[in-house]
């Protein structure tokens, strides 16, 4: 095991940090010890290596829609803003009326009033599920998101959405458990009678891969 | 003795014969994961053509009373049936998948419990290797998603996700 | 610290840029977003490893600097305070995801991956052969940094990649000077043990 001021003078030397007279001195060494020399020049090699393989920029996928986004979402945090400060000046605004002499006792009144809704429980609306923001990476697609009282289901509706082949076979499975390696970032998938069916892992750039078991 | 040794050998060849057939039990991970909640997902296929179904049951679960007419509220289709489904754990730290057909799939995140026994989750809907949307929502016990996803065969797929319970 | 986009002379500066954005100009802000989002893109991929999440984090490093500019102060260069936050978003995402780098790196998973970088800044006209070879070495060299820990990669792109200085990146994490000399000599010792039928024909 190295030591940890010889790791470092390797690291320094591969990387320009050593002065002249460092330089020199650690060069000398190099010479008289072949194994050490091997090795920093080794790592000098794989060092120039990454740097002509790792890009500094890539281009964006969907560069303009990336771009787009970025103003879609700066847009509506300045409405957010906006809104939320008329609504503080309206409160403000109301609550001037309640100093008023003559209002005085309405605004009391008013007050019990709101309490006595505040303790109620939470309302119907508190319990229904909700789709707070969605995103979709298709200009083409359209994302709308409501809650259905007849149907008492919250609605994510994608618009726009190329079709499937008629002539596909869409096949599905009863998945009733699944187990995870997360040191293999794997996930393999049993149906009702315990047989493997799917297993799913990610490809190099993380997107997943579903691929059929047994 | 003559009627108990032949008896004594049928019951072990019964014995054996069971154990041949007993399906083999799978492993479980002696791990377990923290988990924040437990979902039903399922891909139904909507249609007006009752020739075009594929021969899948109707969608039901226990504590989704009237899940059809349900869905043919929000959806104008006379037919709904269940391509497939799936029930899984929402892993606290890692993400979940819910995978009831390769054609159609769900990522989930959690991000921990909201108010009124909900679950905060990132979700992404998925479509092979292509994400269709992603979405920051709440779900909670007794109120399903719908999810109205790609055309088919002049129906429409659609993604249920149901929170089971935290 | 890294180096911010040279302008040509009819560009409008950063400087420009970045005070008409302060003063709430979008379109300004969109042309900054321009000019640096390729380097931004580059740099959470390289941490991140995965082109869907480091979409959506380089978006995120904007919409952070957006907010944040009110409390820029024009003391340091646009790009070395934008890449700090960038930087910032994909480490907390990436300690997040409790990526596990310490493993052995797991051959079998190399047949899965797809070619990487396709969209990197061309290298020029090579011959067809040595394109291809090109392109399987980055393809083994992106395996290899995605086995290392958070920690590790982090001082991997922020010297190989962004070409930062030692005081630099140690500012940046931040750690001492010699824990970024040691991590950095742990993780190239730990790539090269990787790519080691690569660089022992190459002496």
């Amino acid at each position: 095991m190295k030591h940890p001021s010889e790791e470092q003078d390797i690291i320094r030397w591969i990387d320009g940090e050593m002065n002249e007279s460092e330089c020199a001195t650690f060069e000398e060494r190099l010479k008289l010890d072949p194994a050490l020399a091997t090795e920093a020049q080794k790592m000098r090699a794989l060092s120039a290596s990454l740097r002509s393989h790792l890009p500094a920029e890539i281009r964006v996928p969907h560069a303009d829609y990336f771009n787009t986004q970025i103003e879609v979402r700066i847009t509506q945090m300045a409405l957010d803003e906006a809104r939320s400060k008329h609504a503080a000046t309206s409160w403000s605004a109301m609550f001037q009326w309640l100093t008023q002499p003559w209002f005085a006792l309405v605004g009391a009144a008013a007050l019990a009033v709101l309490g006595f809704f505040l303790l109620q429980p939470a309302s119907p609306d508190d319990s229904e599920s909700m789709i707070l923001s969605s995103y979709t990476p298709n200009l083409r697609v359209q994302a709308r998101t409501y809650h259905d009282h007849d149907a008492d289901a919250t609605v994510l509706m994608l618009d726009g959405l190329d079709a499937m082949p008629a002539d596909k076979h869409i096949s599905g499975v009863n998945i009733q458990r699944s187990e995870m390696e997360p040191e293999l970032a794997s996930t393999t998938m049993y149906d009702e009678k315990g047989a493997a069916v799917f297993m799913i892992s990610h490809d190099s750039l993380g997107n997943p891969l579903i691929s059929p078991e047994g | 003795m003559k009627v108990f040794f032949p008896i004594l050998c049928l019951l072990l060849c019964a014995a054996s014969v069971c154990a041949q057939e007993a399906p083999p039990q799978p492993v479980l991970s002696a791990v377990k994961h923290a988990t924040d909640g437990h979902v039903w997902g399922a891909l139904i296929f909507a249609t007006n053509e009752s020739e075009k179904l594929t021969g899948g049951k109707e969608p039901e679960h226990a504590d989704l009373p009237k899940l059809h007419e349900r869905l043919a509220k929000v959806f104008p289709y006379k037919h709904f049936e269940v391509l497939g489904q799936h029930r899984q754990d929402i892993f606290r730290e890692y993400e979940s998948w819910i995978v009831p057909s390769q054609d159609l799939f769900m990522k989930i995140d959690s991000k921990g419990p909201a108010e009124n026994e909900g679950l905060n989750l990132h979700l992404q809907v998925w479509r092979r290797h292509q994400v269709l949307v992603k979405s920051d929502a709440i779900l909670r016990k007794d109120s399903p998603l719908f999810i109205g996803g790609p055309p088919w065969k002049n129906g429409r797929l659609i993604f249920v996700v149901y929170l089971e319970r935290t | 610290m890294p180096a911010a986009a040279s302008t040509d002379p009819g560009e409008v500066s950063d400087l420009d840029l970045v005070k008409r954005s302060q003063a709430g100009d979008t379109r300004a802000f969109d042309v900054l977003v321009t000019r640096y989002r390729g380097r931004i893109y580059a740099m959470t991929y390289h941490l991140i490893q995965n082109e869907t999440e480091a979409w959506d984090l380089a978006q995120e490093a904007f919409i952070k600097a957006w907010r944040a500019l009110p409390t820029f102060k024009h003391d340091a260069g646009f790009y070395t305070w934008l890449y700090r936050i960038a930087h910032n978003v994909s480490y907390d995402w990436l300690r997040k995801k409790k990526i596990q780098g310490d493993g052995e790196f797991d051959d079998e998973r190399v047949e899965h991956r797809v070619a990487v970088g396709a969209e990197a800044t061309p290298h020029g006209d090579l011959a067809p052969d040595t394109a291809l070879r090109n392109a399987e070495l980055g393809q083994r060299i992106q395996a290899a940094i995605a086995t290392l820990s958070p920690e590790h990669r982090q001082v991997i792109v922020l010297r190989e990649v962004e070409g930062l200085a030692y005081e630099e990146i140690a500012a940046l994490i931040p750690c001492s000077l010699g824990t970024v000399m040691s991590r950095l000599f742990y993780a190239r010792k730990k790539l090269q043990e990787q790519l080691h039928d690569v660089y022992e024909t190459s002496l």
